[in-house]
Parts: C-alpha cells; sequence; structure tokens
C-alpha cells in the first residue's frame, strides 16, 4: 500500500498522477507559467486535493519531462522517454512503438513486452511536427489549438503544407485564408504534416503492433484518425493520454523504492 | 541602353535601372507584401520617374528572387544566386565570397572576378538564419526593426540563443526576458544566431577574401559585426547591397542583348 506520485513537468503543461496499488488515484494538469518549481508543486497539490490525502502520505515523487530538475520536492528524476515507455506499456501492456507528441518535442520510442526501452528516435531541434506547429499555425486561424481536432474532422479537400519550417507554414496558412480556402481544409492539412513528420521518426526505430499515442497532440482526433490512416493499423490513444509520461514517472518511482527497500 | 533589374523577393522587391551595363540611374524598394507582381510594376515605375524616363524606354527587363517567374512582363529571368554574385561584385570589385542573407532564405557562394559564381549554398527550408527571424524578434521584444541593430550594438555580453529553431528560439528569449537579460543582449544574440547559421554555409562553400554581405541586412552594422566575430574575417557591407540581385539581374540583362546583337540574324527580343 505505497501511495507514488509522479510529476512531469512538459515545455507546455505540467501534469500529476498519483498511484496506489496499480490504481490511479487523483491527476492535475495545468499550463507551465516562468516559475516550475512553484508549478510542479501546484500539480502535486492539486492531484492531492482530487483524492482527499495529505501530502505526507505520498511515499515517492518521481519527476520527469523536459522541466524534471524542477521537481525539487522529489526523490528520483526519469527521463521522459522511459516514463513514456512505461506508462504506455502500464495502459496498453501489448504496445511496442510508442508515440509522442508534446509541446515542443516529439519523440518514437521502440519498447519490449516489459515496458522497457529498446531504441528510440527524437526531434527537440526544430519545432515542424510538434505541438508547437500546430499552436503557431492555429493562431494564424485565430483559433485554439484545442480546436484543431473537432474542427479538422469535417475536412472534404486538405491542402497540402508544402513548407516544413513552423515559420513558413504560418505564412502558408495565411495565404491559404486568402486563397478562400475552409478552416476544416487547412487544418487537416496542418495534422498531416504533424502526422508525416511522425511517421519518419517512427519508421527509425521500426513500426510494429500495437501502436500507443501520447502527449497533447494525441488529443487532436483528426491528428490521431490521420495517423492510423498512415499506419494502417489501429492506434491505442487512452482518455489518459496526456497523463502517461506521469504515470510512468510514478510507476519508476515506486520501482525504485521497492528495490532500495530489499 | 537602358536595362532593369528586379529582384522579386519574398520580403522586399527590389529594382535598379542600369545604363549601358554599368552606370545605376535609378533604385528603388519596397515590402512586397504578398503581392510581387504589382510591387515590381510600381517599383518601375517609381524608378522610371527618378531617372527621368518613360518605363517604356526599358529596353530590357530581367527578373529574379523568389517570384521572378510571375512577373509576366519579363524579357529574361535568372537565379537570385547568379543574379546576387554579379551584383556582390560590381558594387565592391574584390569580391569573391558573397553571403546573402534575404527574409525567407539565405545563401552564401564564391565568385570570380566577373562575379560567376563559382560554389553556392543555400538554406531556403527553415527561417533559422533568414532575415524572417530578425522580423519576429523585432515584433515580440516589442523594438522597432530599424532599432534592432543599433540597440544591439550596445550589447557587453550577448545572451547566445542555444535553439537552432526560430520558434524554439522564441521561446528561449521570452524566457531570457523574464530572467532579466539586458535587452540588447538579447538582440545581439539574435544577430549571432543568424550569424551562426549563415557561417554554416559559407564553410561550406569556402570562404576567401574578400567577402560582402549583400540583402536586406547589409545597413544593419550589429550583422555586420556578428558576422565578422563569428568567422574572425572581416566583412564589406555596400550600403547598396541590399539590390546586389537587382543590379546583377540588369548586368546579365544588358549582356544577355550585347550577345544577341552580336549573333548575325537574331534579334534581341523585344
Amino acid at each position: 500500500m505505497t501511495l507514488v506520485a509522479g510529476v512531469d513537468i512538459g515545455s507546455t503543461t505540467a501534469k500529476c498522477v498519483l498511484i496506489e496499488n496499480g490504481k490511479i488515484l487523483g491527476k492535475s494538469l495545468a499550463p507551465v507559467g516562468v516559475e516550475l518549481v512553484k508549478d510542479a508543486e501546484r500539480s502535486l497539490e492539486q492531484a492531492l486535493a482530487e483524492t482527499g490525502r495529505g501530502r505526507g502520505e505520498v511515499a515517492v515523487v518521481t519527476g520527469t519531462g523536459y522541466g524534471r530538475f524542477k521537481v525539487t520536492f522529489g526523490q528520483y528524476t526519469v527521463t521522459e522517454i522511459g516514463c513514456h515507455a512505461k506508462g504506455a506499456h502500464f495502459l496498453f501492456p501489448a504496445t511496442r512503438v510508442v508515440l509522442d507528441i508534446g509541446g515542443q518535442d516529439t519523440k518514437a520510442i521502440k519498447i519490449n513486452e516489459k515496458g522497457e526501452v529498446v531504441d528510440f528516435a527524437m526531434n527537440d531541434k526544430c519545432a515542424a511536427g510538434t505541438g508547437r506547429f500546430l499552436d503557431v499555425c492555429a493562431g494564424a486561424l485565430g483559433l485554439d489549438v484545442s480546436e484543431i481536432g473537432s474542427l479538422s474532422l469535417g475536412a472534404r479537400h486538405p491542402v497540402k503544407v508544402t513548407n516544413t519550417c513552423t515559420v513558413f507554414a504560418e505564412s502558408e496558412v495565411s495565404s491559404y485564408v486568402s486563397r478562400g480556402k475552409e478552416a476544416k481544409d487547412i487544418l487537416a492539412g496542418l495534422n498531416a504534416s504533424v502526422v508525416s513528420r511522425s511517421l519518419s521518426l517512427m519508421q527509425r526505430v521500426g513500426i510494429e503492433p500495437e501502436v500507443t499515442f501520447t502527449g497533447g497532440v494525441s488529443r487532436n482526433e483528426g491528428v490521431v484518425r490521420t495517423l492510423g490512416y498512415r499506419l494502417k493499423l489501429p492506434v491505442n490513444v487512452s482518455p489518459l493520454s496526456q497523463y502517461v509520461g506521469a504515470i510512468g514517472a510514478a510507476l519508476h518511482g515506486l520501482e525504485r523504492k521497492e528495490a532500495t527497500a530489499t | 541602353m537602358i536595362t532593369c533589374g528586379l529582384d522579386l523577393g519574398s520580403g522586399t522587391t527590389k529594382g535598379v535601372l542600369l545604363e549601358d551595363g554599368q552606370r545605376i540611374l535609378a533604385s528603388a524598394f519596397a515590402p512586397t507584401r504578398g503581392a510581387p507582381v504589382e510591387r515590381g510594376r510600381q517599383i518601375l515605375e517609381l524608378m522610371a520617374e527618378e531617372a527621368n524616363i518613360l518605363p517604356g524606354d526599358v529596353e530590357y527587363l530581367c527578373t529574379t528572387g523568389a517570384a521572378r517567374y510571375a512577373f509576366l512582363d519579363r524579357n529574361l529571368q535568372v537565379s537570385d544566386i547568379t543574379a546576387s554574385g554579379r551584383g556582390a561584385v560590381f558594387l565592391a570589385p574584390g569580391t569573391r565570397h558573397v553571403v546573402d542573407i534575404g527574409s525567407q532564405s539565405s545563401r552564401a557562394m564564391s565568385v570570380s572576378e566577373t562575379g560567376r559564381v563559382i560554389r553556392f549554398k543555400m538554406n531556403e527550408k527553415c527561417a533559422a538564419g533568414a532575415g524572417r527571424f530578425v522580423d519576429r524578434c523585432a515584433k515580440y521584444l516589442q523594438v522597432p526593426l530599424e532599432e534592432m541593430a543599433p540597440k544591439a550594438l550596445a550589447s557587453a555580453q550577448p545572451k547566445i540563443i542555444s535553439s537552432v529553431c526560430a520558434v524554439l528560439a522564441e521561446t528561449e528569449i521570452i524566457n531570457n526576458v523574464a530572467e532579466e537579460v539586458p535587452l540588447p543582449d538579447i538582440l545581439m544574440g539574435v544577430f549571432l544566431s543568424l550569424a551562426q547559421r549563415a557561417y554554416i554555409l559559407m564553410r561550406y562553400v569556402g570562404i576567401q577574401p574578400e567577402v560582402a554581405l549583400v540583402g536586406g541586412l547589409v545597413k544593419s552594422e550589429a550583422m555586420v559585426r556578428a558576422l565578422e566575430r563569428t568567422g574572425k574575417i572581416s566583412i564589406s557591407a555596400h550600403p547598396m547591397g541590399q539590390h546586389a540581385a537587382a543590379i546583377g539581374a540588369a548586368m546579365l540583362g544588358y549582356s544577355r542583348v550585347q550577345k544577341l546583337s552580336s549573333r548575325p540574324g537574331r534579334l534581341p527580343a523585344a
């Protein structure tokens, strides 16, 4: 009966998950600001508030994500790659490839039947193919990134976004708008661009079922469908897909705690 | 004989009227604002007025730049690399290496003493290293574009930007602002970041003195300093460097006419 917490400080949002006996008891999600240490503390407190448990009852806190070193009150830090692998395995045990598209980077992770990392490929150098790409381009349409998924599903004639670079794609979006293209068709084109970037990362680690899609962009239904269509494979997306890193962190922490106890 | 060079760039449109392939009669530039053909026509009219001629007096018109094919009233089109090399040597005859930073693309080339391009490398896929990056920084740092370079020169300890991507650099710069890094240091960091990207292209081509900077950033001393510091070389920046490609296009137009008229039985195209 050990209550463990995983705190995932991403470039855009902070996520926290509380796990006890293999069950998720509480969770929280909030945008991050400049003071990451405070954001990390708040995310743990919000998750605890949902469960009614006290801070003192949490046996281990593990940090992950781009801001994992800001989880100063935690005992362990684990890379987001290890955490996404473990978290995806927890939710979908048959997962062999994890695609994580976050706010500022994209990773394809190959894992084994135990949820251990075998190989990975990552893009953290360029905003193309990340949540940031969708965010910037949706901005050019005056839309919020959260609206892209549902609107894009109505597309009839998706445009082709030819520029890879986010900055140039943003201008391309504006030129499509001035040529009278509909927002839904432009959004579908943007989703397709993200998917094709992801596919090349996934091909680098080798595509094999089952594929589990995690991270903020997995909430975009348009990207999920296009990905499935291009892969010709079903894609696992949990309602908790944004929390996968935090779940993995909590589980890693528990393992480490148990290993040191014996 | 008057020839015209029009450089229809993605950011600005530049034009030059040249007499006998040697003397600049007029020059003009204006932001393209997504209408290159219209802008090209306006520039031609402006220059004709300045030179006190009629647009019809231009005997040969050569276009270059991203929208060079869109301008149908042309006699010839040449690539921006060819034109820019020619123009850079016209402006500074000792030039053997040209670095051209445009709004959406940047290129480095080594050139012969006549301005013929020997080798080049271009980046048109990524906004990092393109002039657009400076425009974007000006916008979100709320510094007028023309003040970016003068302000940057006051920097004592430039804040180097670690992100290569122009979009990810934005976040980094905003974090620097939040951490109260002095504005001149942030601005100089922007120019150094641009210089680092340009330097990769330059090194690929092979750097030989003299090195000339052309394109929209010639008037920004901070850009020249950043390139000099990055490459440990001296860089010349002619005040008309923004018009290098337009000059080159007008020169190439002139030499085409000479070539055509020297051949028996073939008349230059109208």
